[in-house]
């Protein structure tokens, strides 16, 4: 990397230039009620009005930032949608009380994620995010939620576990997470006016390294004839001439019988083609294959690791604890011993407005003969 | 149609090579950390054990936004190299959490996570 003059840190915080502390400060306690109210608990949980006061907050936050910055500073208007989208669906991943639901608003976030990427240029790992996360991984998920779900019994087909109608200690978490985002903006603010623009960029020197790519455009632009070729006198490195010092792009063309002299083509020239630039997924190429060949090989072994791992772990026998066999036990044998025309067991035709009142009155005795049972074979 | 034509420009923040406001890159690290908080929260607050797995995901998502950014305000890929490292991670962590998952599952039929308290035998 070069070497930049970096100025001296000022002795205060930089957060003023970007928005204002009282207004995010505001904005971080107003969105922490939000979300604290989002979470699920126990008796009154007002998730709707929590979800309302959290969006509030982010816009109230989002005007404060859009009015310090100014018309120059301000982000594309896809960006307010899909940062909406994105913590929206993230703050329903989390108060969602169902597993299967939480992981298809985790999908949505991803997918706003990936509008994100398109906006910051980054096309290849938008289009790589779904395959792998939205494609892949969530799908992992839900076969395991649905593997690993509680069997459920006639009469809680629809009843929510304990551990997924209430959170854990929302306050203290809320208030924490929080603390942490007024500290992380707070000091990002400073770091990000610091931050030192860059005057040139690095990738553009590597379509020097594609030169049957070059020779294409240029051709098929018409700006380079039958006889000629693109290349470098003797003493250049490289067949781009002047790339980065502001002066207009050259490239050298090499033409004569034994290609021994040389003229160069401008890209002030007005059939120069438009598309001879490096690509994103060119760009991320080269960074991926040149500069870190050895995080590849890390990460091959890291997949293939945890491939291994996968497998042994899923092929292990486990022993069920005390507990949760004697539930099994329980379960097996209430549904042995209800016969089929019971008032538990759903009947196959009838219409359902009686069944709820059925069940709510059969299920005591039904799982009373279920437990003497057990006892009697204990 | 204006808009129409205009499209594939606005989409793709006004091309690579053009330089981006350092306000521009607050704005995207802004969502990133509220993205981050809200996955820390989830995983703090919800007990079921594979939405606390998915909280993780999301605070990788975080970071993954926050990498982006960075890459773009610098002109350069390293930041996007490394959110396929970023993703790597998790879909290793994501086959071995779910593994495991399934196995605790399966020994004491609940997700709860605080019914693993006592970590013995």
């Amino acid at each position: 990397m070069r070497p930049t003059p970096t100025p001296p840190p000022p002795a205060e915080l930089l957060l003023d230039g970007l928005i204002s502390p009282i207004l995010l400060y505001g904005g971080c306690i107003l969105g922490a009620l939000g979300v604290l109210l989002a979470l699920p608990k126990r008796g009154l949980s007002p998730q709707i009005i929590g979800a309302l006061v959290a969006a509030l907050a982010f816009g109230v936050v989002l005007v404060g930032m859009g009015v310090k910055a100014g018309r120059l500073g301000l982000p594309n208007f896809n960006f307010y949608l899909f940062a909406t989208i994105a913590l929206g669906s993230a703050l329903r991943v989390i108060s969602h009380p169902r597993p299967v639901y939480a992981a298809l608003y985790f999908i949505l976030t991803i997918l706003a994620s990936a509008g994100l990427y398109v906006l910051l240029s980054a096309e290849f790992m938008a289009f790589a995010l779904i395959i792998v996360y939205a494609g892949a991984i969530l799908i992992t998920y839900l076969f395991v939620i649905m593997l690993a779900t509680e069997t459920p019994t006639a009469d809680q087909v629809e009843a929510l576990s304990e551990y997924d109608r209430y959170s854990r200690e929302p306050v203290v978490a809320t208030v924490l997470g929080f603390m942490l985002v007024a500290a992380l903006t707070t000091l990002m603010a400073t770091g990000v006016s610091q931050l030192t623009r860059p005057t040139e960029t690095a990738v553009a020197r590597d379509i020097n390294q594609l030169p049957g790519r070059v020779d294409a455009a240029l051709r098929s632009a018409g700006l380079l004839h039958a006889d000629e070729s693109i290349g470098a006198p003797a003493g250049q490195e490289s067949i781009f001439l002047a790339a980065n010092d502001g002066l207009p792009e050259h490239v050298s063309i090499a033409y004569g019988n034994d290609k021994s002299q040389f003229r160069t083509i401008s890209s002030d020239d007005p059939k120069w083609p438009s598309d001879l630039k490096l690509s994103n997924i060119e760009g991320v190429g080269f960074t991926l294959l040149r500069d870190h060949p050895g995080s590849i090989e890390v990460a091959g072994v890291i997949l293939l690791m945890a491939m291994l791992g996968a497998v042994v772990l899923a092929q292990k026998k486990v022993e069920l604890d005390e507990k949760a066999k004697l539930a099994a036990q329980n379960r097996s044998l209430a549904a042995e011993f209800l016969p089929q025309n019971s008032p538990l067991m759903p009947p196959p035709h009838d219409g359902s407005p009686n069944l709820r009142e059925a069940d709510v009155h059969g299920a005591p005795s039904g799982f009373a003969v279920a437990s003497n049972k057990v006892g009697g074979a204990a | 149609m204006n808009l129409l034509s205009t499209l594939p420009s606005t989409l793709a923040q006004a091309g690579f090579p053009a330089p981006m406001e350092p306000a521009t890159l607050y704005h995207y690290l802004v969502v990133s950390a509220l993205m981050f908080c809200i996955g820390l929260i989830g995983f703090l607050t919800r007990r079921n054990l594979i939405i606390m797995f998915l909280c993780t995901e999301l605070m990788f998502q975080a970071a993954g936004i926050a990498l982006i950014a960075f890459s773009r305000f610098h002109l350069n890929h390293t930041g996007e190299t490394f959110v396929i490292f970023v993703l790597t991670i998790a879909a290793a962590e994501a086959a071995m959490a779910l593994a495991l998952v399934v196995l605790l599952f399966r020994r004491k039929e609940t997700l709860d996570a605080s019914s693993w308290m006592q970590m013995k035998g």
